[in-house]
């Protein structure tokens, strides 16, 4: 009881018609490709919304990490300097000036300071914006305030030595980065929330449209898949296109999520650029770098998590 | 995992009692819904390799049920239902496809897909199952040729007239080789003439060593064809035999 129909070889004559006739299509990752491929084009419209609303999860999720990145880049800018600044008031004598440097240094964990004059205060800036201005010529007197820059022992003293020296004559301000860095943070955490919360909303819809763009891709299927099923076609095999379908869907997403983002920070960062040279902008290559994958992978997981949703509900196998 | 499965289905043990193994055997298999119906009620039979068997009965007797008890389509309340020596009832869900290659079947309403050719129907078994391209061409060649359809391998089932569908799908059923052939109501669509040739095609079949199972409404047939009948009422077993006919006494 071996396999049975077991015919001779075909006659001599159907040699011809059959030879003529397209080979059997190869199996494996190609068919999954094709079949996903063609079920994404099947379902029309109903992939153009899934396309757009994982665009536009992807788009918010860019948006916050773009942000997040800025201010990441800009706080560790700020924290790096750990010192305090006391700003003077503008026409301090000579005498003044020494008396208020030994007060200074008198102050319980100060190490040492060194003065910067309105002059190198404005060659300072003036460095910072790559040297291809010449403020000089630009304003009829120095706006910015010499200082003493102030090292300090460690960066739990910084508040301490800022109230301390603020108190000072002739002392108009004393801050320190860190002060900066703290608002920052604050800020950077909130940007990620928000990111992170509508990020999650739009993802739980961008999946629920792309299991039910799925649910009509296995609708248009039903026919095939039941012979599937009868002639022995393995679970896995009959759904992978559809998860194939799914991460297209999801890659598409978030390529045109990526174009927009990246192309929009390109842009500001080129306007910034001009305006505020002296902002520790990550570069838009940078940018669209950390994007491209981070979005693609979570465009990719949107899309899978729909199709396998829309798989364990709608397929049974 | 598929070859050890595919082995043991083809290549059983002899069976408990020291017999040749049966091809097919039922053991006091019943089926009941939750509503209350009794589709199947202990029903026990066996049919060896090679044999040619009809199934009649009226419609609702259970034929359908059985048949789809083979290919792990249904699963019995009770009882267990053993093909070529393997607990089908027990069967992993991840060992169905695997018991399907070795079972062919043949519907009523062919199920072919309306946009592939007869080729690319018959194709689409060896594709789907991970046949090489090549060892495909071959298959579908031969089996076409065995069904008398090698010079229609090119039109679609629109094109086809039902008898021609029908052998599509016999084709398809063929291609992997079953020692099984299942047919449930397979002239249930077609004229008289074209349900015969039907009929004398699964008849060639099974002369080729191929153990077929033909539920049929058609009493011409079974008559005249005089093969086992074995007859559902009411999900019992009401008649079995050797050379039977479509109703019982003459």
């Amino acid at each position: 009881m071996r396999a049975a129909a077991r015919p001779g070889p075909p006659a001599p004559g159907a040699a011809g018609p059959l030879t003529r006739r397209r080979a059997a299509r190869r199996r494996g990752p190609s068919y999954f490709v094709r079949e996903g491929v063609a079920g994404f084009w099947r379902s029309g419209l109903m992939s153009v919304a899934a396309v757009t609303i994982t665009m536009v999860t992807l788009v918010a999720l860019g948006v916050a990490l773009v942000v997040a990145g800025v201010l990441d880049q800009l706080t560790r800018s700020v924290e790096r300097r750990a010192e305090v600044v006391v700003y003077l008031n503008d026409g301090v004598r000579a005498g003044d000036l020494a008396a208020l440097r030994a007060r200074l240094l008198r102050l319980s964990g100060v190490t040492g300071l060194t003065y910067v004059s309105k002059d190198e205060a404005l060659s300072d800036f003036q460095q910072t914006l790559g040297g291809k201005v010449d403020l000089g010529d630009l304003l009829s007197r120095n706006p910015l305030p010499a200082s003493f820059r102030v090292a300090v022992d460690g960066p739990d003293r910084l508040r301490e030595v800022a109230d301390a020296a603020s108190t000072l004559p002739h002392v108009e301000h004393a801050g320190y980065g860190a002060e900066t860095a703290d608002r920052l943070l604050g800020l950077t955490r909130a940007v990620r929330l928000g990111g992170a919360a509508a990020g999650g909303l739009l993802a739980l819809a961008a999946v629920i449209i792309v299991l039910n763009t799925i649910r009509l891709t296995v609708f248009a299927r039903r026919a095939e898949i039941e012979v599937m099923r009868l002639v022995g076609a393995t679970a896995w095999f009959i759904r992978w296109p559809f998860v194939v379908e799914g991460a297209l869907t999801g890659a598409a997403g978030a390529l045109a999520a990526l174009g927009l983002v990246a192309g929009a920070y390109a842009w500001l960062a080129w306007g910034a650029r001009l305006s505020l040279p002296f902002l520790p902008l990550p570069s838009p290559e940078q940018v669209a770098l950390m994007l491209a994958w981070k979005l693609m992978v979570w465009g990719v997981l949107i899309g899978t998590g729909g199709s396998l949703l829309a798989v364990r509900r709608y397929l049974s196998l | 995992m598929g070859p050890a499965v595919a082995a043991a289905v083809i290549l059983p043990g002899a069976g408990p009692d020291g017999q040749d193994p049966a091809m097919v055997e039922f053991c006091r298999v019943s089926k009941r819904y939750p509503t209350g119906v009794t589709v199947l009620a202990d029903v026990t039979l066996r049919i060896d390799p090679e044999e040619f068997v009809f199934i009649v009965g009226p419609t609702g007797a259970g034929k359908s049920t059985l048949m789809k008890m083979l290919y792990r389509e249904e699963r019995p309340s009770s009882g267990t239902v053993l093909v070529a020596g393997r607990d089908v009832t027990r069967l992993p869900a991840r060992d169905v496809p695997f018991l399907r290659r070795k079972v062919g079947i043949v519907f009523q309403d062919f199920k072919l897909l309306p946009r592939k050719t007869a080729w690319e129907n018959v194709a689409f078994a060896l594709e789907v199952t991970g046949t090489p391209p090549a060892e495909a061409d071959r298959r579908v060649a031969e089996v076409l040729e065995v069904v008398g359809l090698a010079a229609r391998a090119d039109a679609v089932p629109a094109e086809l007239s039902a008898g021609e569908q029908q052998r599509v799908s016999i084709a398809r059923a063929l291609v992997h080789r079953p020692p099984l052939l299942l047919a449930d109501e397979p002239t249930g669509n077609l004229d008289p003439d074209t349900s015969w040739e039907i009929v004398q095609l699964l008849s060639q079949i099974h002369l080729q060593g191929t153990t077929v199972i033909v539920t049929t409404h058609d009493k011409t047939i079974v008559d005249i064809l005089r093969k086992r009948v074995i007859a559902l009422e009411r999900g019992a077993v009401v008649r079995d035999e050797v050379r039977g006919r479509y109703a019982g006494g003459g």
